[in-house]
């Protein structure tokens, strides 16, 4: 069929389009424009199902945009591996609208959520053309929008603690931008090629003509993504942006943008650089400290937070790093360890964001100290909030614990066992700062003081849903670890 | 000796990470935000002349096909890319201003370190 041929296409435009017409709609019609950002999204998702099935059956292949062949191109590659990313932006946005749409009515004036819609589904299209895209230079322009965008459903909410957590986040993002450029500048400046296949083949070449030229770019991608991943030491932004922006807002950005930057780190890794330059110089070697700092810091800054969304902004800090140890562990197991971490992470930290926004809403509470005996008085939020803190210490069943177990497999196999104990002692630590709280929302002797509201039916389903996901990602990974494990068979 | 030859000889690259150095110092250290914006937009700029230079070929002609065949044609496409890129540094620089207009309103200044104490007392 010559539609399924353009779906990858047809994935970034459907956002768009709902992008345009829903600040539009939303002047007449409040709730129709609700429902057609659902739509559009709904049919991104079915489109990237039957992408991937597409891609199961006829293998992967190319899209060229406007039938321009690459070098001068811009080329989308679907291939199982993107094709997973892809499917887990968008499922997942689709799922944090749910919550959204009625949580948004309680966080924002109402003349600017339709531009709130309009920002959701920009950050969308952007993200699900970054899994795809194939070209340097398309990233580039992707990933500002996603910044962009990113920085203004922060913003949006116009209290001064958005204004300046957003305006550090939009700052430490274009130094992060900046850099990617330059690197791009200089790889270009060596092989003249910006698309990732032809850029892969030349800089072979390039690594022995030019080393000082490929090795600076390849420090600068770390920097910027390490930046925008929010990588240990350069998340300073982070804390304050997560914690300070409307609930859907963090959930999108805890649970998905940053995730979208360490994958494209993965993909320039191995999709961009040449073995050869992987094997010369320690570049995954430092991506894996800086990781393993990043587990431990994270989960320790955590431990001393006060405020609920605070804590979940800085377990982001420590959970992201296991992605990235993933790649800097550059071992086949480990990889699959680290990107099952991106759904698992995405899933439950977009759980736990939800939860929180939850308890805000009914109650107004932020401070953990004040959710003693919460447990008693709404018992689903607390238990979806106890699936979650289980989802992140890594307990049986649910989806934390496989890719912490393929993560320590990886590391095993290559003898760092020095990693596995990172790994176990975070765990302990992410064990030390969700269990009081789980523990006191329902086993305190304190009556929880304050008044607590209704929850909405739709943000309890949303929570429900997410619960399901969790337990699902836990009990029945076979078939998407083998789908990965197949799908980083090739970069070995 | 080399270095300093080669540094000469391409002294527009040179330029150019002096300038992306500038930039990038100032955006981090500096409290104004204005100055940070501009800092940004010295940073971007920095890295669209590299490109640019890059395309660039000696005594080349522009990429326009004309009579001549044989004429040597300087590279159209960094040229092309630097156009999207400074359409999307217009409209970062846009977010961001409009951003310090809010954030002036809400504080009362556009100065970092003065916002840093007015929430440290809140």
């Amino acid at each position: 069929m010559v539609l399924a041929d353009q779906l990858p296409v047809l994935i970034v435009i459907t956002p768009l389009i709902g992008a345009f017409l829903a600040p539009l709609i939303y002047r007449r019609h409040e709730k129709a424009s609700g429902y057609l950002v659902l739509l559009s999204l709904l049919l991104s998702v079915v489109m990237a199902v039957f992408l991937l099935i597409k891609v199961r059956r006829d293998g992967p292949y190319f899209y060229q945009m406007g039938n321009w062949p690459p070098p001068w191109g811009i080329e989308y590659v679907a291939d199982p591996l993107r094709v997973f990313m892809l499917l887990v932006v968008v499922a997942i946005s689709l799922w944090i609208f749910l919550f959204a749409i009625e949580d948004l009515q309680h966080e924002l004036r109402r003349t600017v959520i339709g531009w709130y819609y309009a920002l959701y589904l920009l950050l969308v299209a952007s993200m699900a053309a970054i899994t795809m895209t194939n070209d340097l230079f398309n990233l580039f322009v992707f990933m500002e929008i996603c910044a962009i965008t990113s920085c203004a459903i922060i913003t949006v909410k116009e209290d001064r603690e958005c204004l300046e957590a957003g305006f550090k986040y939009l700052i430490l993002s274009a130094m992060g931008t900046g850099c990617f450029l330059l690197g791009v500048a200089l790889l270009y400046m060596v092989t003249g090629q910006l698309n990732f296949g032809f850029l892969q083949q030349e800089l072979t070449a390039a690594v022995i003509n030019y080393p000082l030229n490929v090795f600076t770019a390849a420090a600068l991608f770390i920097v910027a993504f390490g930046t925008k991943a929010a990588l240990f030491p350069l998340h300073v932004w982070l804390p304050d942006a997560h914690a300070s922006a409307p609930s859907p807002s963090s959930a999108m950005l805890s649970g998905l943008v940053i995730k979208i930057y360490a994958f494209s780190l993965f993909v320039i890794f191995y999709r961009v650089f040449p073995r050869s330059l992987l094997d010369s110089l320690p570049l995954s070697e430092i991506v894996l400290w800086l990781a393993a700092f990043g587990v431990m810091f994270g989960s320790v800054y955590a431990m001393l937070q006060t405020d609920l969304k605070k804590m979940l902004a800085y377990s982001s800090i420590g959970q992201i790093a296991f992605i990235f140890m993933g790649i800097g562990l550059d071992q086949r197991l480990a990889l699959v360890g680290g990107l099952y971490h991106i759904a698992v992470h995405a899933i439950t930290k977009a759980m736990l964001f939800m939860a929180a926004g939850a308890i805000i809403y009914a109650t107004g509470v932020r401070r953990i100290s004040d959710m003693n005996g919460i447990g008693r008085v709404m018992p689903l939020v607390l238990v979806a909030f106890t699936v979650g803190s289980a989802s992140m210490i890594g307990i049986p069943g649910t989806g934390g614990l496989i890719s912490k177990w393929y993560l320590a497999l990886g590391a095993l196999e290559i003898g760092r066992s020095l990693f596995v104990l990172v790994i176990l002692l975070s765990s302990l630590l992410n064990a030390i700062y969700y269990m009081p709280i789980v523990i006191n929302a329902f086993m305190s002797q304190d009556d929880f003081a304050c008044q607590v509201k209704e929850v909405p039916k739709v943000l309890q389903s949303a929570l429900v849903i997410g619960m399901i996901f969790v337990v699902i990602t836990g009990i029945f990974s076979r078939p998407l670890t083998l789908l990965l494990e197949e799908a980083v068979t090739v970069f070995f | 000796m080399e270095i300093l030859g080669g540094l000469i000889h391409n002294y527009y690259y040179f330029v150019a990470i002096i300038l992306f150095v500038i930039g990038t110092h100032t955006m981090l250290t500096h409290a104004n935000m204005i100055k940070k914006v501009i800092a940004m937009n010295i940073m971007d700029t920095s890295v669209f002349l590299l490109f640019v230079a890059i395309g660039y070929v000696q005594g080349g002609r522009p990429p326009i096909i004309g009579s001549d065949p044989e004429a040597l044609y300087i590279n159209p496409l960094p040229g092309a890319l630097i156009l999207t890129g400074i359409v999307v540094a217009v409209s970062v620089t846009a977010y961001a201003l409009s951003l310090i207009v809010k954030i002036h309103r809400a504080y009362g200044t556009v100065d970092y370190d003065e916002i840093c104490e007015l929430r440290g007392d809140e």
